[in-house]
């Protein structure tokens, strides 16, 4: 059993950490391994975006929506949704205001979850309930009783949210907060709902001969990013370092049946899959 | 299908995914810059017990008297260690052990705060950070854990299961929120060394040093934690960070008035 240590002024709990430096990488090294506990390994995370769905209203949701209510009877979900261009004004508003970027942080998820309440509003009568911030361990609660929560998509960084590695943006938005959930949960897979039919090498909005990448390993697309791109940089930066996610898919909500495509693991849309081995990095 | 309806705006059409778009004139303002973040180690400082902290609580006090404004933020120690240790071998992702880091340092916060309740000593949370004007108009002392909250959504660093950004990180990033300078630990030894101290007795002092040559220095262990190292040169407003000996009579105090003791790691 822990037994309690003293004899250098302070009084330590007998563990492997024991009077151990945690800046020291040799002790770091020693706590790791090639894979994570997964906890929710048959769930799928689905994000489904501000600006290229919600922001153009009934049109677009009602169908999405729809789809929803009837794929979920057959798959475990967790449904996030993006701000879109209430949290674009925002950030412009704060910037102009000279915010810290932790100020700017802890004000944008407030726009996100106007689309959580919309969105939750069409699918109550389907089954679904705004999930509490952290409680995951719900979720098994939700799966039996046929509910599909909706999660809050930005992650809680708020005031402490560190400085960006360049400009004044907070680098933490809810791309990266979908697919950090689903990480930490140990997820089968994470699918994020646009308008476009996936990743292009090119913003196809602007060019018109840009070509869509239909399956690539994260290794490869991280040599060749495009630079115009439909996910948050710092969500592939996360999943390159990342131990457990294996497939992130990116579909069209405008296009029926694409999204109950991808979750029933057809190859639609773009699809990047991830199975290298994580680099050591240390500063 | 229906347009997307934007509201016009310098980022309405920016991706957001990225770095600020060109022409945008960012000019930061300082939320409370007189504000002093103060950590208080948890192995180093709270696990020695009175014998260590009383004499800085008493320190404290007496900056806070003479009108200082201090915030007090908790360490963790070897508990947190502890539980590192038998969550790792569990396999628990970094996520949850970051949640798991988080109880120690609230317990270490309380413990301050019912010392220091008789000066002013207050308990907050996270979200009680936009009441930090009143309670330090009041003369209060507000104490938090270290931990920033993270939680669940704590990256995984590559080759380690530990939580990279700890108490020191929410030190830090408390102290760039609120536009103030310096942030300043209180630990057990002089400051930054070319080795662990306690383990190398030919380890020598470092009063001063940039962020960029301890980088450069490449050193297998650190005094503060490494994140707080790489986000220095980046920072607007903590551009400082201050480790002082609290165990030296005199240092706390010294630190708290803005005087260069321990070792000063800068930008």
């Amino acid at each position: 059993m822990s037994q309690l240590v003293g004899g250098d002024g302070r009084t330590h709990i007998e563990s492997r950490l024991m009077r151990e430096s945690l800046q020291d990488r040799a002790v770091l090294s020693g706590t790791d391994s090639e894979r994570d506990l997964q906890i929710f390994p048959d769930v799928t995370m689905v994000s489904i975006g501000g600006q290229s769905i919600f922001d153009r209203g009934k049109d677009a949701i009602l169908p999405l929506v729809e789809e929803l209510a009837q794929v979920k009877k057959r798959h475990k979900m967790v449904i996030g949704v993006g701000g879109g261009t209430r949290v674009r004004h925002t950030v412009a508003l704060a910037i102009d205001l000279g915010l810290p970027v932790g100020g700017i942080a802890q004000l944008v998820g407030a726009m996100e979850e106007l689309n959580a309440i919309l969105l939750n509003a069409l699918l109550a009568p389907h089954g679904s309930m705004p999930m509490q911030r952290d409680h995951f361990w719900d979720l098994p609660l939700y799966f039996d009783a046929g509910i599909t929560p909706i999660a809050i998509s930005v992650p809680p960084f708020h005031f402490w949210e560190p400085p960006p590695i360049e400009g004044a943006l907070p680098m933490h938005g809810s791309d990266f907060g979908l697919f950090q959930l689903a990480e930490v949960l140990g997820m089968k897979q994470v699918i994020y709902v646009k308008d476009e039919d996936g990743l292009y090498d090119k913003d196809p909005k602007k060019h018109a001969d840009a070509k869509l990448i239909e399956a690539i390993e994260l290794d490869d697309l991280m040599k060749r990013m495009p630079t115009e791109n439909i996910l948050d940089e710092e969500m592939y930066r996360t999943w390159h370092e990342a131990k457990n996610l294996r497939r992130v898919t990116i579909v069209n909500g405008l296009k029926p049946g694409q999204l109950t495509r991808a979750l029933d693991g057809e190859q639609v849309g773009t699809v990047i899959t991830r199975s290298g081995k994580n680099e050591v990095r240390h500063v | 299908m229906s347009d997307r309806r934007t509201i016009e705006s310098a980022l309405s059409r920016s991706t957001l995914t990225g770095s600020t778009p060109s022409g945008i004139d960012y000019r930061p303002v300082a939320v409370m810059p007189d504000v002093r973040v103060v950590k208080v180690g948890g192995q180093s400082i709270m696990d020695r017990g009175r014998a260590a902290l009383f004499p800085i609580l008493d320190e404290i006090v007496e900056a806070r008297k003479q009108g200082i404004q201090v915030v007090l933020l908790a360490g963790g120690g070897t508990r947190a260690r502890h539980i590192y240790a038998i969550a790792s071998e569990l396999e628990m992702p970094t996520g949850v052990v970051a949640t798991l880091g988080k109880y120690i340092p609230m317990q270490n916060a309380r413990m301050l705060q019912m010392l220091l309740a008789k000066h002013g000593g207050i308990y907050i949370l996270p979200d009680d950070f936009e009441k930090l004007p009143l309670y330090l108009s009041l003369g209060c002392i507000p104490v938090m854990s270290g931990m920033p909250p993270f939680g669940y959504w704590e990256k995984h660093e590559a080759g380690s299961r530990i939580p990279p950004h700890r108490t020191d990180a929410g030190a830090f990033l408390s102290a760039e929120f609120l536009g103030s300078r310096r942030a300043i630990f209180i630990k057990d030894e002089e400051g930054l060394y070319t080795d662990d101290p306690k383990k190398n007795a030919s380890a020598t002092h470092i009063p001063r040093i940039t962020a960029k040559e301890l980088i450069a220095r490449d050193l297998n262990d650190l005094v503060v934690e490494r994140r707080v190292i790489e986000y220095l040169p980046r920072a607007r407003w903590c551009h400082e960070l201050q480790i002082v000996n609290g165990l030296r009579p005199g240092q706390v105090l010294a630190a708290l008035k803005g005087e260069d003791v321990g070792t000063i790691i800068s930008a």
